[in-house]
């Protein structure tokens, strides 16, 4: 076992493989929880208002069973067929997920913000036969639709499942005040119309049971697009078995700390992420949690009816949201009594945030990393064992994690090299793009794109994505070294370093800094920077802006930045900026 | 209509028969005024109370102009254009007026600070916290003012010890507002909402049934009376916004200061004179700056966060809209 050193490090009850999985497919590990749990509340949605709703398990159960009986009996869909679902966090979630994971369809997780253009291409790449979409965004369907292959729209409301009265507000706001229910014009059915076809079908004597008769391990579940981050994004090919062991691996990871039937989790991560996905929703839920469900959580005060009225015991997010909360007085003068632990992942969690996090919560925070690709857990910290900030921490169990050169060898222990991992959560592929495919999962390797360093203790340390990487003078600079070192100087809220071309070294530096009052100045940053890093690592420009552009999940996307720079190079964006010469 | 001849319009008063306020209209106001209480507690925890004592210098500021300076605008307008009326007609109107500085907050202004895009938070905060030290500080302001503003031998007496009860009384359903919504967030949420509502259903309540009764007060009441009920916002919003600059505080926080400290709670001042002089001949004359305040606060402050919106949005642009 000396090539995974990690394993000494492991708490005491964590297994090194998760041994034989009890569950065929997701369906048997979600049903079997509904079984355990079914009088307890499984998911609350709450509003920015403290208006909220739940659903218990047997609710989810019985209501995801009528939905994959609408899909297959009413909607005519078969087994394999593609789902695009298109909503944020809400009540309505899970029903509709599982019950296209139950119909034996697969899900096709989509961000409700994507413009026609990119639900075009999701859908035609997916082959999508049907969508379920939150009604407010539906009136784009008239452009889109046409050029997919969907034949099948069922329209969800964000007041589904609410309290008569409650729902009937929230629905008037909607119509009346904030003018967000365009009007249809494609032919549609509604969840509640579709849930009725699908109950009457059971009435009748039908059973989700056939459905899934045939689902196995390495039946496909989910087409989770990803890639967004240059080029067009792509399907990957997660099957049931991916998260199934996934979702096996946090939790085995977890031990104790998650316990059974009495945690209460907040989940601010759209669900349509896998982070939030295979964590938050299928994670917790095989765990019996009350899982609080937040349709919109900017700005971050829309948390604070979340935080007063429910003993939240875990919270998974982003750096950008432990951040934004602990930049909240609310939430500062009275941090959540009863938690008991975070998890980050999605990006790096800085330093700073973290050392904040736990000195205002008297709680820890661990991170981890994870790719969609992956399911997306590869590693995190162990809770109850020992934590490293700064590293992504431990390989979770039957996982086997290397960093090696361009060449696929392993480099010497401590140097960087590209991470790839292995295990049973490795997805199947990119849907449809073979070449892709054959670049990314090598040798039965996946290959991560992004460098990485390995301790003696087996604690991995991102180093940085590979595309981002600056080339300063021949130099190699790493952004997120410099982000995390301007991070610590006092009165930055956020940054976000990009690099730049540049006639004399090829490349340079620049920082982009959302500040506090009082805001350094860009020679503060500067000064600041000279002392902490090498001199050709040092911004040669600080630009103040109120605000980083950032990917749904809050991820600061160093792309944008790097777009914005190119399309301002008209004018003068130095000025609009508040830019200052270093 | 020269100000004599509305003077003695004014001084012979309505009608023996004619009730200024109906028993249907003072229970309507008052109901009304208790359901914007609730809705007022509904909106708080007992954690917020413990946040603005845990940092009260934002609270401060909001207290010196809510207390410190609407009682005294109040008061020098009375100076300057009420006392100068006849005496028997000028002590009820300043009673009303000095009544209508010294009441706190309104939760009307949490709904001019959200559409000026000011801070919700500290909006709600203010006029929780200038709700609770009304208790102590209108009677305060009313025998620091009072006393100085009553004319020689005018026989009216400001009921300091009943007011002082009806603002208790007031205070009972936030309470119990706080308490239902801790049970249960769905009704807390619902009758926040309504609270917010039922501000603005008491101005059209004004609008609809007071006002064309009363049409013949409004008309023989002079000049100087409605300058008084449209200073008292303005002047009050635009000096707190200006204090509230001039110390640094962050735009939208001035912007919250100012609303928050212009905007009193109009229906609150109506209710206590309806309560604390039952039946008294010159009700309207008490009423008179009130009601013409809580009609005209909404024109004010509609002018304002249009103003607001402008000048104060273009000074916060710093960056293209591309991030």
């Amino acid at each position: 076992m000396t090539d995974r050193p990690w394993l000494r490090h492991y708490p005491a009850g964590v297994e090194p493989s998760i041994g034989e999985i009890a569950y065929r497919n997701l369906p048997a590990l979600l049903s079997w929880s509904a079984e355990q749990h079914a009088d307890q509340v499984a998911f609350r949605q709450v509003m920015p208002n403290g208006m909220n709703g739940a659903l218990r398990y047997r609710d989810v159960e019985r209501l995801s069973d009528d939905f994959a009986l609408y899909l297959r009996e009413v909607a005519g869909l078969g087994q394999g067929d593609r789902v695009a679902v298109q909503m944020p966090n809400c009540l309505s979630y899970p029903v509709v997920a599982f019950g296209v994971l139950k119909a034996g369809c697969v899900l096709v997780n989509t961000n409700p913000l994507y413009t026609p253009t990119e639900m075009i291409h999701q859908f035609s790449d997916s082959g999508a036969h049907a969508l379920v979409i939150i009604d407010m965004f539906a009136d784009r369907l008239d452009e889109v639709l046409p050029k997919t292959s969907i034949e099948t729209v069922v329209t969800v409301r964000i007041s589904e499942f609410l309290p008569k009265v409650v729902a009937g507000i929230i629905r008037a706001t909607q119509k009346y005040f904030n003018r967000t229910l365009p009007d249809i014009n494609v032919e549609h059915t509604t969840l509640r119309d579709a849930l009725d076809a699908g109950g009457e079908r059971r009435g009748k004597g039908s059973s989700v049971g056939t459905y899934l008769a045939a689902i196995g391990p390495d039946s496909l579940a989910a087409l989770q697009y990803t890639g967004g981050t240059t080029g067009v994004s792509k399907g990957a090919m997660l099957s049931h078995g991916n998260l199934v062991a996934n979702t096996l691996q946090m939790l085995a990871m977890c031990g104790a700390h998650i316990r059974r039937g009495e945690e209460t989790v907040l989940t601010v991560l759209p669900l349509y992420h896998v982070f939030a996905f295979t964590v938050n929703l299928v994670g917790f839920y095989h765990m019996g949690a009350h899982n609080i469900l937040i349709p919109s959580p900017r700005p971050p005060s829309n948390l604070k009816r979340a935080f007063e009225n429910y003993p939240l015991t875990w919270i998974t997010g982003v750096n950008t949201l432990f951040n934004a909360l602990l930049n909240e007085r609310w939430f500062v003068e009275h941090p959540p009594g009863e938690l008991r632990a975070s998890a980050a992942g999605g990006m790096a969690l800085h330093q700073p945030v973290a050392e904040r996090w736990r000195e205002v919560t008297g709680t820890p925070i661990v991170e981890g990393y994870g790719l969609t690709e992956s399911s997306p857990v590869l590693t995190f910290n162990p809770l109850g064992g020992m934590n490293k900030d700064g590293t992504i921490g431990i390989p979770v169990p039957s996982t086997q994690v290397r960093c090696v050169d361009e060449a696929g060898d392993e480099v010497p222990l401590g140097q960087p090299g590209e991470l790839v991992a292995s295990g049973p959560q490795i997805m199947q592929g990119y849907w449809q793009r073979p070449d892709e495919t054959e670049e990314t999962l090598r040798g039965g390797w996946l290959h991560t794109g992004d460098i990485a360093e390995m301790d003696e203790d087996g604690y991995f340390r991102i180093v940085d994505r590979k595309k981002d990487m600056v080339l300063v003078s021949g130099f190699n600079v790493y952004p997120n070294e410099i982000e995390e070192t301007i991070a610590a100087l006092p009165g930055v809220r956020e940054v976000g370093v990009i690099g730049l071309p540049d006639a004399k070294t090829g490349e340079s530096v620049r920082a982009y800094v959302v500040a506090d009052e009082p805001a350094p100045s860009a020679a503060e940053v500067v000064a600041h920077c000279r002392k902490h890093l090498a001199a050709y690592k040092v911004p040669r420009s600080v630009a103040f802006l109120d605000e980083l552009p950032k990917s749904p999940i809050g991820k600061i996307l160093r792309k944008d930045l790097r777009n914005t720079v190119s399309v301002g190079a008209g004018h003068q964006p130095t000025d609009a900026a508040g830019e200052e010469k270093a | 209509m020269s100000l004599t001849a509305s003077l003695v319009l004014a001084l012979e008063g309505p009608p023996p028969d004619h009730e200024v306020v109906t028993e249907f209209e003072q229970v309507m106001l008052v109901g009304l005024v208790f359901i914007i209480m609730f809705g007022l507690g509904a909106g708080l925890t007992p954690r917020d109370f413990a946040s603005a004592l845990r940092r009260p210098q934002g609270l401060i500021i909001g207290w010196v102009t809510q207390f410190g300076i609407m009682p005294f605008l109040a008061f020098l307008l009375v100076l300057a254009l009420v006392l100068p009326l006849p005496a028997e007609y000028a002590a009820p109107v300043a009673i009303g007026a000095l009544l209508m500085g010294s009441v706190p907050a309104g939760t009307t202004s949490n709904i001019f600070t959200f559409f000026s895009k000011g801070n919700l938070a500290l909006s709600v905060m203010m006029t929780t916290n200038s709700t609770l030290w009304a208790l102590v500080m209108t009677p305060l302001a009313l025998l620091i003012y009072g006393t100085r503003l009553m004319p020689e031998g005018a026989d009216l007496q400001i009921p300091v010890a009943n007011i002082l009860v009806t603002l208790a009384i007031l205070l009972v359903p936030v309470a119990v507002a706080m308490w239902i919504r801790s049970r249960n967030a769905n009704i807390g949420a619902v009758m926040e909402l309504m609270g917010g509502f039922f501000g603005l259903f008491f101005i059209v309540f004004l609008l609809v049934t007071w006002v064309p009764r009363n049409w013949r007060l409004l008309v023989i009441t002079p000049w100087q009376v409605y300058l008084v009920a449209v200073c008292l916002g303005l002047f009050g919003i635009t000096i707190a916004y200006l204090i509230a600059r001039g110390i640094k505080l962050h735009p939208s926080n001035a912007r919250t200061v100012g609303l928050e400290t212009g905007i009193q709670n109009g229906p609150l001042a109506i209710a206590i004179i309806l309560l604390s002089f039952p039946g008294h001949p010159q009700l309207g004359e008490l009423l008179i700056v009130p009601a013409l305040y809580s009609l005209f606060i909404v024109l004010v402050a509609t002018v304002v966060t249009f103003y607001f919106r402008r000048a104060n949005l273009a000074e916060e642009q710093k960056i293209d809209n591309l991030l």
